[in-house]
């Protein structure tokens, strides 16, 4: 399969696309730099960003954004008071303005007509169900991982980004790092020969739950809005703990979870890609010495293991073919079978896993409505393999996804694990 | 017996449990009546919760009586929907129905989003009911449900509701409600229901962007019927409806829901759509357009198609389109387009002539390697960098052509011979890169030539003959380019790289040894371990013995090794080494990789004088490490 042609890469499009003279509403800012007197792009041109939940995963991700030259950041919205005046000040001192204004509700960052997009940094309890609520707004998003909570809601979260048109990107920047894009080009292209097995590193095989610590006194909604925080999560009384744990909290929706869903949004992500993006894995079987086995409908195995990994950083993966075999990691340096199998390339070595050129590819793709590299389709099969990993690893036995229905074949248990009730009132 | 309130402190504080942790204990395992036991019983809130979650999985009708009452908990009642949303069977939604009528708030929203949930066709006349609910959010939980059921009944509601005198939220919750409806009917294959209720949602003067999504829905139902409004959309001033049109575009007739028939009408729609922007002078909107036909195109495009391009990219057009065409020929083209390419590629403008370079470089076939090949016999100098440019991009097998080009009088051919055989000269062939690298005509070409060497040898499946061919070439370089040579050996890679690496180790050449052991020091395999301990051992030794043992140390801590092999490894180390920190690091290991390989080498090292502290701790936190279920202390 080809690789997708982007003219934006060589330069970009009005953001009005093929709308003549569409009206964009002017921030309320100064600086000639914001008028585009000093070659800077000019507001018409800028795509109007927001951001709902930006913790310290989601600060990395706006410094991503600020560094491109057509984003404006005009809005930021947090449950946390300090966290939306903190926020605030980064993005005014990058701006050189006062304008970004902070929300403590979501609706209202969602009602503003003149934020194109959202940045979705929150906790993973609410990433699906944030998602979704944006794109029913007409709001392009890009979302950290991992996107969702279960098997239907990353069906669901799917089929809303089609319905809405919403260019979608979910945080998994390395499908836009060289080295991880030249390995899975191998694998998906037969340079390994016939593919055998795709490895990822889950970093954690367990099922996990947030539970329910004990009740504290709540602070002022205005301060940090608990029931807010809980979103879609099963109520349970305010505790300062589960508060500041939102990188954790009902990560999987609570029995279901761990590094499989954490670091598989990553990496299966990758090894997803290796196979071309096709469906998920039809069999799952529990984990047996670090190893947990999947197996794709033609017989390629999907293999999560802990140990036995060449030193390339983390989030390491690694495709075999009857012909070769690739392994990259962080670190920016892949091992190749043979190397032969570069055949001249020069693959740039970036290690650390930065953000800049995923989010670069998502603006691109807001301006030609494309598809950037961690969209809609390509997260929801990752995920499904997670979660359906992660439904072996809880009920201690294989299951088998029927790719027709994304339900277990004549198993009643693993089905019921697929969805989740949210709590009142929310729903997708 | 653990009680569940003590399993979820419990989870909580160590964040990750397996199953095998509730093992015995009311938990994913227990029976149903033992769940029901504790929903029964005076149990804190926190162990009814969890039970419902468990109940999740393992209820049964049964469980319907004790969770139906938690529903009016606001505590609780979130919890219980989990099971009432998962247990087959009438008895849960008879449960949840029964449960609207006594509800109000939040509360009824809960479960009328569960009946929706549970696609509980009995529900739709109490939907219907609470749809003009003075409570908006349990009027927007009813119409969501309406839509998820989507029955002709509910269809026929929803449709209903539709009024545009609502209140502006209410009447975008239940267009929202309709369009999911009108999606979850096509998905059922009622195209002629779907369409109904979007053009009821697309008459209801909703908001542009559920009229986007109408319009979407349509096209997809209509399916070549719709071309006609999807140009229509393209056409739209507003912008949401024109963006949701190219995402359309984008897609329709393509990936999954493939139709060779329908990719070929909208292909010649956009085609046309494009001519028309073009002779309107509305170049940007040409330009997407143009971008849009190349991803559609991306696997197999038509004749048809490439022809379109092909004219796009004349000279005739204002250069962005030429820009976007030649760029979208290149993702969609075949041999056929390469002529008109490689007329672009001369062409005065260097942005056009650089764009169809790149364009003919990711052509793809055997064929176009070929009709490059053919014409790099006849070209002159003016041609030649440029075809040289494409083998080199390509990795065209023309090796016998390009190498007479590297003694070319015009040096800029020269250097692209150069350059085109990085990814292409075989081993054979490499002393050529050699020479031109050691003995350049230039500076710069040397520099050139340099690049090229490093790029062809790491690429040599043939390692060891490779670092063989380099290794020699070492011997009777300039001193000045040895180092350059023995970073390139390095880069291959081997076990004659190895050998290579450990004679100028030990070679008496400073600049040699200094760069032998920083190379040593960073080698991707274990076989450069025996050499780096015995560097590091040497009497009386060199100026890098401590790099030596860094670099030994460094592959006993990192690679994939045998347990025995890797204590061995730390014993040697151990020995060795002659500062604290060394000897620290490889305690380190030691406890990094837990094993009675290693804890018989801490317990050894708690008997070297001035090590006895350091190594009983080590050897302790491994027996730790090595008793299952204990944490390291």
């Amino acid at each position: 399969m080809k690789r997708r042609p982007s003219l934006t890469s060589r330069r970009g499009f009005l953001k009005g696309g093929l709308a003549a003279g569409a009206a964009v509403a002017a921030p309320t800012i100064i600086p000639s730099s914001a008028l585009g007197l000093d070659g800077a792009v000019p507001p018409s041109e800028r795509i109007v960003v927001g951001g709902i939940g930006i913790g310290r995963r989601g600060e990395y991700d706006l410094g991503c954004f600020l560094q491109q030259p057509d984003v404006q950041f005009a809005a930021v919205c947090d449950v946390k008071e300090n966290r939306r005046n903190h926020l605030k000040g980064v993005i005014d001192k990058h701006h050189g303005t006062t304008a970004c204004v902070t929300y403590r509700d979501f609706h209202e960052i969602l009602d503003r007509n003149d934020i194109d997009a959202v940045l979705i940094a929150t906790g993973p309890n609410w990433h699906g169900l944030m998602a979704m609520h944006a794109a029913h707004a007409g709001k392009d998003i890009y979302c950290e991982k991992p996107c969702t909570k279960n098997i239907a809601e990353t069906l669901v979260h799917r089929d809303t980004m089609h319905r809405c048109g919403t260019v979608f990107q979910a945080g998994t920047q390395r499908r836009n790092l060289p080295h991880f894009a030249f390995a899975c080009e191998l694998a998906r292209t037969g340079r390994l020969g016939k593919l055998t097995r795709v490895y990822a590193h889950p970093a954690g095989m367990k099922a996990s739950t947030s539970g329910w610590l004990p009740e504290e006194p709540a602070p002022d909604a205005a301060v940090d809005d608990w029931d807010m925080y809980l979103g879609p999560a099963a109520w349970r009384p305010f505790n300062a703990r589960t508060l500041k744990d939102g990188f954790n909290f009902e990560k999987g929706g609570g029995l279901v979870g761990g590094g499989v869903l954490e670091w598989g949004s990553h990496c299966v992500d990758l090894c997803q890609w290796a196979v071309d993006d096709r469906p998920p894995p039809v069999d799952y079987a529990p984990p047996k010495d670090d190893q947990l086995v999947c197996r794709y409908d033609d017989g390629v195995e999907l293999v999560f293991r802990e140990k036995g990994w060449i030193p390339l950083g983390s989030c390491p993966v690694r495709f075999e073919g009857t012909a070769g075999w690739v392994e990259a990691g962080d670190s920016g340096k892949m091992v190749l079978s043979s190397p032969e199998l570069l055949a001249g390339r020069k693959i740039e070595e970036i290690g650390g896993y930065p953000a800049t050129f995923h989010v670069r590819d998502f603006l691109d793709c807001v301006k030609t409505r494309g598809k950037p590299k961690g969209n809609a389709d390509a997260a929801c099969n990752a995920h499904l393999a997670c979660h359906a990993a992660n439904i072996a690893i809880y009920l201690g036995r294989p299951v088998k996804l029927d790719l027709e229905t994304y339900t277990f074949v004549n198993d009643e248990a693993a089905n019921r694990l697929r969805s989740e009730a949210r709590r009142e009132p929310w729903n997708a | 017996m653990m009680r569940p309130m003590a399993i979820l402190r419990t989870v909580c504080l160590v964040a990750v449990i397996s199953p095998t942790a509730w093992a015995g204990s009311p938990g994913p395992g227990s029976s149903e009546p033992e769940l029901l036991a504790v929903l029964r019983s005076d149990a804190a809130e926190a162990d009814k919760a969890i039970t419902c979650k468990f109940l999740a999985v393992n209820g049964s009708p049964a469980a319907v009586p004790d969770l139906a009452p938690l529903l009016s908990n606001p505590r609780l009642a979130s919890w219980a929907r989990i099971p009432l949303e998962a247990i087959p069977g009438p008895e849960a939604a008879a449960a949840l129905r029964q449960a609207a009528s006594q509800l109000e708030g939040r509360l009824l929203c809960g479960v009328l989003t569960s009946l929706g949930v549970r696609h509980d066709g009995a529900a739709v006349s109490l939907l219907a009911e609470k749809l003009s609910a003075e409570d908006a959010e349990v009027a927007a939980c009813a119409a969501w449900s309406l839509g998820q059921i989507a029955t002709p009944e509910a269809t026929a509601i929803l449709a209903g509701a539709l009024d545009k005198g609502s209140e502006p939220a209410r009447l975008d919750a239940v267009a929202r409600a309709a369009v999911l409806c009108g999606t979850n009917l096509l998905a059922a294959g009622r195209a002629d229901d779907a369409i109904g209720i979007f053009a009821s949602v697309r008459a209801a003067g909703v908001t542009e962007q559920r009229l986007a999504e109408a319009i979407r829905g349509t096209i997809l139902a209509q399916r070549a019927a719709g071309i006609p409004l999807l140009v229509e959309t393209l056409r739209s001033p507003t912008q949401r409806l024109a963006n949701m049109a190219v995402f359309i575009a984008r897609g329709l007739g393509r990936g999954e829901a493939a139709d060779a028939s329908l990719a070929a009408a909208v292909d010649k729609a956009l085609l046309a759509e494009i001519a028309k922007a073009a002779t309107d002078g509305a170049v940007p909107r040409a330009e997407l357009l143009i971008d849009v036909v190349a991803e559609r195109n991306a696997d197999d495009a038509s004749e048809a198609v490439t022809e379109a391009l092909a004219g796009l990219a004349g000279a005739q057009n204002a250069k962005p389109l030429r820009l976007a065409a030649i760029e979208a020929l290149g993702h969609t083209g075949n041999a056929a387009v390469v002529g008109p390419l490689l007329v672009a590629a001369a062409d005065d403008d260097s942005g056009i002539a650089d764009t169809a370079r790149s364009a003919v470089a990711v052509l793809e076939g055997e064929a176009v390697n070929q009709e490059i090949a053919k014409r790099l016999a006849g070209a002159d100098a003016a041609v030649l960098p440029a075809l040289l440019e494409l083998v080199g991009r390509r990795r065209i097998d023309a090796v016998a052509a390009v190498l007479p080009l590297v003694n070319h009088a015009d040096a800029s051919v020269r250097a692209a011979a150069l350059v085109a055989l990085g990814p292409t000269v075989d081993l054979g062939n490499l002393e050529v890169l050699v020479v031109a690298a050691t003995q350049p005509k230039s500076e710069a070409e040397g520099g050139v030539a340099r690049t090229a060497l490093r790029e062809a040898s790491v690429r040599m499946a043939d390692r060891d003959g490779c670092a063989s061919k380099l290794a020699a070439a070492v011997e009777k370089a300039p001193a000045e380019l040895k180092v350059m040579l023995l970073d390139v050996i390095g880069e291959v890679g081997g076990a004659k790289a190895v050998q290579t690496m450990a004679a100028a180790a030990r070679s008496g050449d400073a600049a040699l040894e200094d760069a032998a052991t920083r190379l040593l020091g960073k080698w991707m395999t274990a076989d450069a371990a025996p050499i780096l301990l015995e560097l590091a051992t040497a009497e009386p030794g060199g100026k890098f013995k401590t790099r030596a043992l860094k670099g030994y140390v460094r592959i006993a801590r990192q690679f994939v090794l045998p347990d025995a092999e890797r204590a061995d490894m730390c014993r040697r180390a151990l020995a060795a080494a002659t500062s604290e920190a060394d000897r620290t690091a490889v305690l380190e290991i030691l406890v990094r990789y837990p094993s009675a390989a290693t804890l018989a080498v801490a317990e050894e090292a708690a008997k070297t004088p001035g090590l006895e502290a350091e190594a009983k701790k080590t050897a302790h936190t491994i027996r730790g490490k090595m008793q299952p279920g204990k944490k390291a202390g």
